[in-house]
């Protein structure tokens, strides 16, 4: 018992051990502490249980006692004493979806919090448990590899593309030490070890199977390392780091996490890159696409304008339809192709706005609908080449300006919080004083922004983007874009209306067929403005002169060119302005594209389906034939052994030549009795194949007269077949051994009724089988394979023979 | 005295007449040994391959009634010599004697001057006089003094003899064992037959109304017809194989000699034959395996003390070995010359 115990010992040092990964989640170490504490209860348990000999199921109910234990002293509820308590396990049950909540709302790695403490204590407890019962009590170790790999997964889930690989090694070195452990206490259980030459063997002396233990270790880590990369979908990891450049301006914005990022330090990064970076190439139909946008700050405070996480459901539920966010505007359907450089490599997607059907993107992606913003926690967008269909919203001026003010209690009105700041409030309320709509109001404050007001881009401004900085940028008016949309969206948030800072890349260099290459100088922030009825709709406040690939729209021209917004503030109805954020495209607005299929994107979609299907069909079909492939190659072989053997030369020898001895070999060989032998052979062989068909052992050391009383015998031929058997037999030996073989005999009919015999004897089963998968070609393409590798290794051998005449070691023998 | 010899052309015989031949000396011996036609076939076969005959069994299961009936039924020189400690090898090869007439020595021929010899309890007989019977079982001849005689033609020794656990006798030399082609056992008649042989001998023995249904030159012609019998190249490969596989089998010290393979092969002819076969089969070979070899081999130490028979390890032998195919001149196989159900196992 004693080996027992010390074996548990080990499983729960293993197990602490294979934990080392979580290390990957948490940031800090408290969990390691509590876990320690539990699992070495658990063990202390065990020991105990062991101790007194329990039995096993006492064992493992002392453990569980022993992790409930500690469970309610690490996480108390406050009710109970050293025991848990009906409330004890309402407070675990609470903790429990605490956890369940912190695990959407936190990214890795998270902090220290009670709920996701407990379920990673629960978790190792119980696989501390499940590994002790494993290994001490049924002795199977390696099994126990199965609830330690369950810790291993946990991290690789949570991250995708890097985890770190030292706890990892860690893990795998506690699984090690158990499976030693256990292997060194199994033969200690024997006795003594000692060699031939009587002295004891120690404890790590390499047993003789070392070599082959060495070998299967070696195609193990091969086949580990191999199989992946046959699998097309699994990428990254040490071989992928290698594979891909290295180059590149680093991780983008983002890059690792769906966590809190500051997303102005990351634009102001971007624009200050000395060097210019492809980052992204868009094709689109639309012929003149607005901003590609992936992000959103919109809570705004004394330390200026932050993002939240984003939250939403997962891409796969679908995207929601922009028309319940902007009812009155109307929308037109494009498709859009993006290719993202290996350069940017971020948590977010650039789109553009309103997405409908995101395809081909790799990884798993959510959708935050209030944000509109897909995001993930995990997957990033190096690489990725994706397409999607959106939803352009169109509405002009006249439409912009039934906007109403939103209610007092409508949630969005959390967009309109701003700190306290008299200069931005007297500012604001100066501008708009004379605005009646709420669009007016807005385009009174953008247009402040003129060059005209003094207003001055320069992407060098060094700024903190906090309260204090925009209302300085409002003073000396010298900034770039995020000075522009932040000071913007804080001024209309001052005057009632809902704004946000949106962060993406402007519509970049067009390199012709609608198609647009971005670089990092295109990233960029603008406002945007929540009008009631239209949803969020974008403001450019800078100056479209600062910034490459910047584009106005017609509800927001820009405010440096003076003759458009001349006459689009003289004429607001004016037909001219009915126009879109995509100006030549057919004024009719396509409304309600419910039935989508009248715009060019969407042709591809029916086409789709019917490929899949075909591929599916194609797929069975192809499933289907190789597996008839043995199948056919029977029939194949028994039309051939059927068949007629002419066109056989024969080469005739006259009869009887005496031998000097007496002894007479006069075989006849004329082309009938060529012909009737190959016949007879052709026959036996078929009769054998059938029999492998059916399922009747055939013996290498019988006669053929032997086999066919035993064919005979055992499947219970009667009648015809069991003289068409005979004779098959007959025939086969007169080919063999006799002078003359047996002529003129109905070989073929005698095969057909020995088959049908054979298959009444048959169960259903066999029958099928000799039908649709025979056993006969199966066995010969095996022995072809083994026959095949026996060859290569003897090759192989051969060759490592030549090889080691040339080995140093050889010498040194022989100077010896 | 007429001495045929051996390589007299006699001119072999048609099929049926050989048939019935053979037939008419094997059913005018089973009037004698009833229920035991497979070892009266393998004794008239020993005949025919020219060998010579170990009968091995206990006490008074017909042995030396097998051997006087095959002798009866050919009407040729028979000869019996009962083996007994004192018997001396001059008795059995011959005995120059002085003859005071002449003046001269005068040599007076053993028992061996027969075309038959039936020597029963051969193995009561010391290893000295039993190793007279060397030269003439091999060579056909006896040496004495110097002069060679040779032998008739047909000559056949048929020997019985107790098992060697039995009380006062001695075991044959190695060298003389390998000179019997085929170790036949009489085994217990069934009940049938024993009844049969019961009513049958009640009032006199039926050894007594046998009358002889061949001769000496009928024998030669049989002979000279066995020996056209064919054999392919697999049945002596198969032949060779087997033999082979005595001398390899790890159970066995001593395997047999290639003048077994040869002997193995004559039988197998002879036995073709009485089948109405002009060719040998393996099958053939698989039935005379345990006859013809398993008297000439010697176990190892081990398996003597597993005791294991040389019959049981013979006839595993036959089990283990698989049959060698002449399949090179079939266009038809498409598989390599190791056909796959040849190494297929059971």
């Amino acid at each position: 018992m004693t080996g027992r115990r010390r074996l548990g010992l080990v499983a729960a040092g293993a197990t602490l051990l294979a934990a080392a990964p979580l290390s990957a989640i948490f940031d800090s170490w408290t969990w390691l502490l509590q876990s320690l504490l539990t699992v070495l209860l658990i063990a202390g348990a065990a020991v105990g249980a062991r101790t007194l000999r329990f039995p096993t199921w006492a064992q493992i109910l002392c453990m569980i006692v022993g992790l409930a234990l500690a469970l309610t002293w690490i996480f108390p509820s406050g009710k109970e004493i050293l025991i848990p308590q009906p409330a004890t396990f309402a407070h675990f049950a609470d903790l429990i979806r605490q956890a369940g909540e912190d695990t959407r709302s936190y990214g890795v790695p998270v902090p220290d919090r009670d709920g996701l403490h407990f379920v990673t204590v629960l978790g190792i407890g119980a696989v501390a448990i499940l590994v002790d019962v494993l290994t001490a009590v049924f002795r199977r170790p390696a099994l126990a590899g199965l609830p330690m790999l369950a810790i291993y997964s946990i991290p690789v889930a949570v991250y995708l593309d890097s985890v770190p690989v030292i706890p990892f090694i860690i893990g795998a070195a506690g699984y090690m030490w158990l499976l030693v452990a256990d292997n060194v206490d199994r033969v200690r259980r024997f006795g003594r070890r000692f060699t031939g030459d009587g002295r004891d063997v120690d404890v790590w002396e390499p047993s003789p199977l070392a070599a082959a233990g060495r070998r299967m270790g070696v195609l193990g880590v091969l086949v580990a390392v191999l199989l992946p990369l046959a699998v097309p979908t699994v990428s990254g990891g040490l071989l992928s780091r290698w594979t891909q450049s290295g180059g590149g301006v680093g991780p983008g914005i983002g890059g690792g996490g769906g966590g809190r990022i500051n997303l102005f330090a990351a634009l102001s990064g971007q624009l200050n890159q000395t060097a210019t970076v492809n980052l992204i190439k868009v094709t689109t139909n639309e012929p003149e696409p607005f901003y590609l946008r992936f992000a959103v700050a919109d809570a705004l405070t004394t330390n200026g304008f932050s993002n939240e996480s984003p939250r939403g459901p997962s891409l796969a539920e679908g995207l929601p339809d922009p028309r319940q966010a902007a009812s009155q505007a109307n929308f037109a359907q494009f498709r859009a192709e993006v290719e993202v450089s290996d350069a940017l490599r971020q948590s977010m997607v650039p789109l553009y706005t309103y997405p409908a059907e995101v395809r081909d993107l790799e990884g798993n992606w959510s959708y935050d609908p209030g944000q509109q913003v897909l995001f993930s926690g995990r997957s990033t967008t190096g690489e990725q080449k994706y397409s999607f269909t959106y939803q352009r919203a169109r509405y002009n001026r006249s439409q912009l300006r039934t906007a109403q003010p939103l209610d007092r209690d409508d949630p969005l009105r959390k967009y309109t919080e701003a700190p306290d700041d008299p200069s931005v409030e007297n500012l604001v309320a100066r501008l708009i004083r004379n605005e009646d709509s709420e669009y007016d109001k807005v385009r009174a404050i953008y247009e402040s922004f003129s060059a005209k007001n003094g207003f001055r881009y320069d992407v060098a401004t060094e700024s903190s983007g906090n309260a204090t900085d925009i209302a300085s940028f409002l003073k000396n008016k010298v900034g770039y874009c995020q000075q522009y949309a932040a000071a913007m969206a804080w001024m209309v948030r001052a005057a009632g209306i809902p704004a946000r800072v949106a962060f993406g890349f402007t519509r970049g260099t067009a390199v012709g067929n609608g198609t647009y290459q971005i670089t990092n100088k295109n990233a960029h922030a603008w406002t945007e403005v929540y009008l009631d009825g239209f949803g969020w709709v974008p403001f450019d406040a800078t100056p479209a002169a600062g910034v490459a690939g910047s584009t106005r729209t017609a509800w927001a021209q820009d405010v440096d060119r003076p003759e458009p917004t001349a006459s689009a503030s003289a004429g607001p109805t004016g037909p001219d302005t009915e126009s879109s954020a995509a100006p030549t495209v057919p004024q009719r607005p396509e409304q309600g594209n419910d039935g989508g299929g009248a715009l060019a994107g969407d042709g591809v979609v029916p086409d789709d389906g019917s490929w899949m299907g075909a591929m599916i069909a194609g797929g069975v079909a192809l499933v289907i034939a190789l597996l008839l492939i043995p199948a056919m190659r029977r029939a194949l072989l028994r039309r051939r052994r059927h068949s007629a053997t002419t066109g056989l030369t024969a080469t005739a020898v006259p009869d009887g030549d005496p031998g000097p001895a007496g002894t007479v070999t006069d075989i006849v060989v004329t082309s009938d009795s060529v012909r009737a032998r190959a016949d007879a052979h052709a026959a036996w062989d078929e009769l054998i194949d059938t029999m492998i068909d059916f399922r009747v052992p055939v013996d290498p050391t019988e006669t053929p007269r032997h086999t066919a009383q035993r064919l005979i015998r055992e499947t219970e031929l009667a009648g015809d077949a069991s003289e068409a058997a005979t004779l098959l037999g007959t025939a086969e030996e007169r080919a063999r051994y006799a002078r003359r073989p047996l002529q003129g005999a109905e070989l073929v009919t005698a095969i057909g009724r020995v088959r049908s015999g054979v298959a009444r004897s048959a169960t259903f089963r066999t029958r099928m089988q000799a039908l649709l998968l025979p056993p006969s070609v199966l066995l010969n393409w095996r022995l072809a394979l083994g026959e095949w590798s026996t060859r290569t290794a003897e090759a192989m051998t051969r060759m490592r023979d030549s090889l080691s005449r040339f080995s140093p070691r050889r010498l040194l023998s022989r100077a010896r | 005295m007429t001495t045929p010899t051996w390589g007299e052309p006699a001119g072999p015989l048609t099929s049926a007449e050989f048939g019935a031949a053979t037939q008419a000396i094997m059913t005018n011996i089973e009037q004698v040994i009833e229920g035991k036609s497979a070892t009266v076939r393998l004794a008239v076969a020993v005949l025919l391959a020219e060998g010579h005959l170990l009968i091995e069994d206990v006490p008074g299961v017909g042995k030396t009634k097998l051997a006087k009936a095959l002798a009866r039924s050919i009407d040729c020189s028979v000869r019996r010599i009962q083996f007994t400690p004192d018997l001396l090898p001059s008795d059995v090869t011959g005995v120059s004697v002085y003859n005071q007439e002449t003046r001269d020595f005068e040599f007076k021929p053993g028992a061996v001057f027969a075309n038959l010899v039936v020597g029963d309890e051969i193995n009561r007989a010391s290893p000295k006089t039993q190793s007279a019977l060397l030269e003439c079982m091999e060579e056909r001849q006896v040496t004495v003094d110097g002069t060679t005689y040779e032998l008739q033609a047909p000559f056949m020794v048929v020997a019985t003899q107790n098992p060697i656990e039995m009380e006062g006798t001695y075991p044959l030399p190695e060298a003389q064992r390998d000179r019997f082609t085929a170790r036949i056992a009489m085994g217990y008649p069934d009940p049938r037959a024993e009844l049969a042989m019961l009513s049958g001998h009640g009032d006199h023995d039926p050894l007594n109304d046998l009358r002889a249904v061949a001769d000496a030159a009928l024998v030669r012609r049989l002979i000279e017809t066995v020996r056209h019998v064919h054999a392919a190249d697999a049945v002596q490969q198969y032949a060779i194989a087997l033999v082979t596989a005595t001398r390899e089998a790890p159970e066995i010290r001593l395997g047999a000699s290639p003048r077994c393979t040869l002997q193995l092969l004559r039988t197998a002819k002879a036995v073709a034959a009485l089948e109405g076969r002009d060719y040998v089969l393996p099958d053939d070979l698989q039935t005379l395996a345990v006859p013809v070899l398993a008297h000439r081999i010697i176990p190892t130490a081990d398996a003597q003390l597993n005791r294991r028979t040389t019959d049981a390890i013979v006839s595993e032998i036959v089990h283990r070995l698989p049959l060698p195919h002449d399949r090179a001149r079939n266009p038809y196989d498409t598989r390599d010359g190791r056909t796959s159900y040849e190494s297929r196992g059971r």
